[in-house]
């Protein structure tokens, strides 16, 4: 398995206040690990550091064994799906949201047919009716649910999600696990869904910024 | 037919008219007295030692005294876009000076050597009152530009934050924040436009015509200048706001924190 994403001695802070201490370790090819601790722990800012949206004081990040900088951090967005907390959908529906990504000269080639949108909304247990809903009529699950549609239908293989199962009943959250238990996939997550965390071979267990436990498991 | 001249007198007389809006103003509550009084101090001192360096100006007729005064003109414009726009000076000073003085100088060269065509094409009598009144709304033009892009980028910071990582380039991603701030600062001049002559007689062609031209004459000069006006205000918020995008960002395309002065979300 080759490493994804490696963190190597990451230490971030803001002014005088330290977010994450000498924080290490790595994410392997189709590995699933979850980021877990009290909110505050540094946990967003882990995978905010690997989008480049958070300056990093000490360390490294590598993507693909080559270290995070300005010349392939547009690499690094283009093949990682962040899904937020509150992700913003950026377009009044549904439909202009999923369609979104493909009007930036990236990803215009590649543009879903009607017939690939239906599927990905159907694997996420979404109605396609859901495609002609206002944006700001969603609630916080459909919308973390529509931008990981998004990511899909972009062929993202790196997801970066946190808490996308917090706002989800069990069924709703069943679909999702069937479709990120993709072998394809490499997941870094944050959550504190015990089911999710069941099903990810790392744990990952941060306190006040500092990384205080792995756990490896071997879920296959 | 001459001007005729405003004498000593009758310009206390004139001075005079200003108590009407002061009084109005202290009986409806507002204390702008202070205000009221700097205002038409500081008119009066710009504008008389505007005259005395024009007087000079005109006499002297030289390119290169002429050529300094547009670049003091273009500085000062400078400084004051970006205090007025509220954003630091030191990541916009060059952009805005490069983008002013371009569009600034290209429309009134445009218009002095082609159009009007004086025997020398540096003749202050035509080059410094133009390049003044195209400096002058270039000037607001940018304000509103830069204010409005860095303000909107900044409050929807989230939104650009989605683009970037949906896979826009820096560009894709401000392109919406950028077509606004256009439109905004272009909107003034264009309405300005649709409406000249139906509201309002212009500044300009009434000056022309207080000092003896025929209407005709001064419609034509008026029309020339709105067109510069229109050019000059376009062409430097592009290049302006483009520019601006080399510095304003860090190696990641986030903007930088402190680009603006005063920040409200």
């Amino acid at each position: 398995m080759s490493a994804i994403i490696r963190f190597d001695k990451v230490s971030i802070g803001v002014g005088d206040k330290k977010i994450l201490s000498n924080v290490s370790f790595t994410l392997n090819s189709g590995e699933k690990a979850v980021l877990c601790g009290l909110s505050g722990s540094g946990k967003s800012t882990v995978l905010k550091a690997i989008l480049g949206l958070q300056s990093i004081s000490q360390g490294a990040i590598y993507f693909h064994q080559v270290r995070l900088s300005s010349s392939n951090i547009a690499e690094i967005r283009h093949q990682t799906a962040y899904i937020g907390q509150e992700p913003l959908l950026a377009a009044d529906n549904v439909h202009d949201a999923l369609l979104l990504p493909f009007q930036f000269k990236s990803h215009r080639a590649n543009t879903p047919s009607n017939e690939q949108i239906h599927n990905i909304l159907a694997q996420l247990n979404l109605n396609p009716d859901i495609l002609n809903q206002q944006s700001s009529h969603l609630s916080g699950g459909e919308k973390q649910r529509i931008a990981l549609a998004r990511g899909f239908l972009l062929g993202k293989k790196i997801f970066l999600l946190d808490e996308v199962t917090s706002a989800l009943d069990s069924e709703n959250k069943l679909a999702l696990y069937n479709i990120l238990d993709n072998q394809e996939l490499t997941i870094l997550s944050v959550a504190h869904d015990r089911d999710w965390i069941d099903r990810c071979q790392s744990v990952l267990e941060l306190e006040s910024g500092q990384l205080i436990r792995i756990s490896q498991r071997d879920n296959t | 037919m001459t001007t005729l001249d405003i004498a000593l007198p009758q310009m206390v007389v004139l001075y005079g008219l200003c108590l009407l809006p002061w009084l109005l103003l202290w009986l409806i509550g507002l204390r702008l007295s202070r205000d009221v009084i700097i205002g038409i101090i500081r008119m009066s001192i710009q504008l008389a030692l505007v005259g005395f360096y024009l007087k000079t100006l005109f006499a002297a007729n030289d390119p290169l005294l002429n050529t300094l005064w547009i670049l003091v003109m273009i500085i000062i414009a400078d400084f004051s876009i970006l205090q007025r726009a509220g954003l630091k000076t030191r990541y916009f000073i060059w952009s805005t000076l490069i983008a002013i003085s371009v569009s600034t100088v290209f429309s009134a060269m445009y218009l002095v050597i082609l159009v009007i065509q004086p025997n020398n094409f540096y003749d202050a009598h035509y080059v410094i009152p133009l390049v003044g009144m195209i400096l002058g709304n270039c000037l607001q033009g940018n304000v509103i530009a830069l204010e409005r892009f860095y303000s909107s980028l900044h409050k929807n910071e989230s939104e650009y934050m989605t683009f970037l990582l949906l896979g826009a380039t820096r560009w894709e991603a401000v392109r919406p924040y950028y077509q606004a701030a256009i439109k905004a600062a272009i909107s003034p001049t264009l309405a300005g436009m649709s409406t000249m002559g139906l509201v309002s007689l212009p500044g300009m062609m009434t000056g022309q015509i207080l000092g003896g031209n025929e209407p005709w004459l001064a419609v034509k000069y008026q029309i020339a200048i709105m067109i510069c006006i229109f050019t000059s205000t376009t062409l430097a918020c592009i290049i302006n706001l483009k520019l601006s995008l080399q510095n304003a960002f860090n190696n990641y395309d986030i903007l930088k924190a402190d680009v603006i002065k005063f920040k409200a979300k």
